[in-house]
């Protein structure tokens, strides 16, 4: 299994890769821009995708709109600070799969990641 | 901006700080307003924000206690970077947070970092810079927040 996580945070990258360590992915890739998330994605299509919104040059948004261009099936769970309801209904119509408030907290990581590899 | 506002960035403290680690309490002492000079430390994240509020979220701290976060996170090998790095991430998180009570319109920029006491960034004249104190493992750091409108 092929994973991309998108953060302009190296740490958050980082402790997402950590928390989502285990024998199903076989591959991980990081971006820290929604346009270095793009190229990857059209590249790879990675089976699951974690995608901040706020970030340098194309937002989150932007870049899920490009991400299920590429492929409507697309699995991407948002990670975000943004705590309002209005943009996280907005993610899910735009096709995410799912929306995580920031701080992470682990477990509803792993949770959510195992829902969306299971779908 | 008033008294009641604060205590979203207050729930917002405690909430991060009790992500990191649950059996190590933060203390957050009762926030105050100064107009004046900001008492910033060594490391500084800022917020801009525009809006429904004009002004800035600053989560300014010093390297040790960022260090200790960044262990307590498993982060290896902790440098300068990832440093600045975290405590852009810590403005961010707090910021973006406070949409859970003013809504979308509070439109929050990505961050931006200065070391030291001299930190760039163009704060409103005009607006109350309420400061709130945070304790965690005996280290302080402050969540200054600098607005101009109402956020209702």
């Amino acid at each position: 299994m092929k994973l991309l996580i998108v953060d302009d945070s190296s740490v958050v990258r980082r402790a997402i890769e950590r928390d989502l360590e285990s024998g199903e992915i076989t591959e991980v890739d990081q971006a820290a821009t929604g346009e270095d998330a793009v190229r990857l994605y059209s590249a790879k299509l990675h089976d699951v995708v974690t995608l901040d919104i706020t970030m340098p040059g194309m937002d989150g948004l932007t870049c899920l709109d490009r991400i299920v261009e590429i492929n409507p099936e697309a699995r991407v769970l948002i990670i975000s600070a943004l705590r309002d309801k209005a943009t996280a209904i907005d993610a899910i119509k735009r096709g995410a799969s799912g929306f995580l408030c920031k701080p992470i907290n682990p477990s509803e990581l792993k949770e959510a990641f195992k829902l969306l590899v299971e779908d | 901006m008033n008294d009641k506002d604060i205590q979203v960035f207050i729930t917002g403290v405690r909430r991060y700080f009790d992500s990191i680690k649950k059996d190590v309490s933060v203390v957050i002492e009762p926030p105050f307003i100064k107009d004046n000079d900001k008492p910033f430390l060594e490391y500084t994240g800022i917020i801009g924000i525009s809006g429904k509020a004009h002004g800035a979220v600053c989560f300014t701290a010093n390297g040790v206690m960022l260090e200790n976060i960044l262990r307590f996170l498993n982060e290896t090998p902790i440098n300068r970077d990832v440093i600045c790095d975290l405590v852009g991430e810590i403005a961010n998180t707090l910021s973006g947070n406070a949409r859970e009570e003013f809504g979308r319109d509070f439109l929050i920029s990505v961050p931006t970092v200065s070391t030291g006491q001299d930190v760039r960034f163009q704060f409103p004249p005009d607006g109350r810079n309420y400061v709130i104190p945070i304790i965690w493992q005996a280290e302080k750091a402050f969540l200054l927040v600098c607005l101009t409108q109402d956020t209702r």
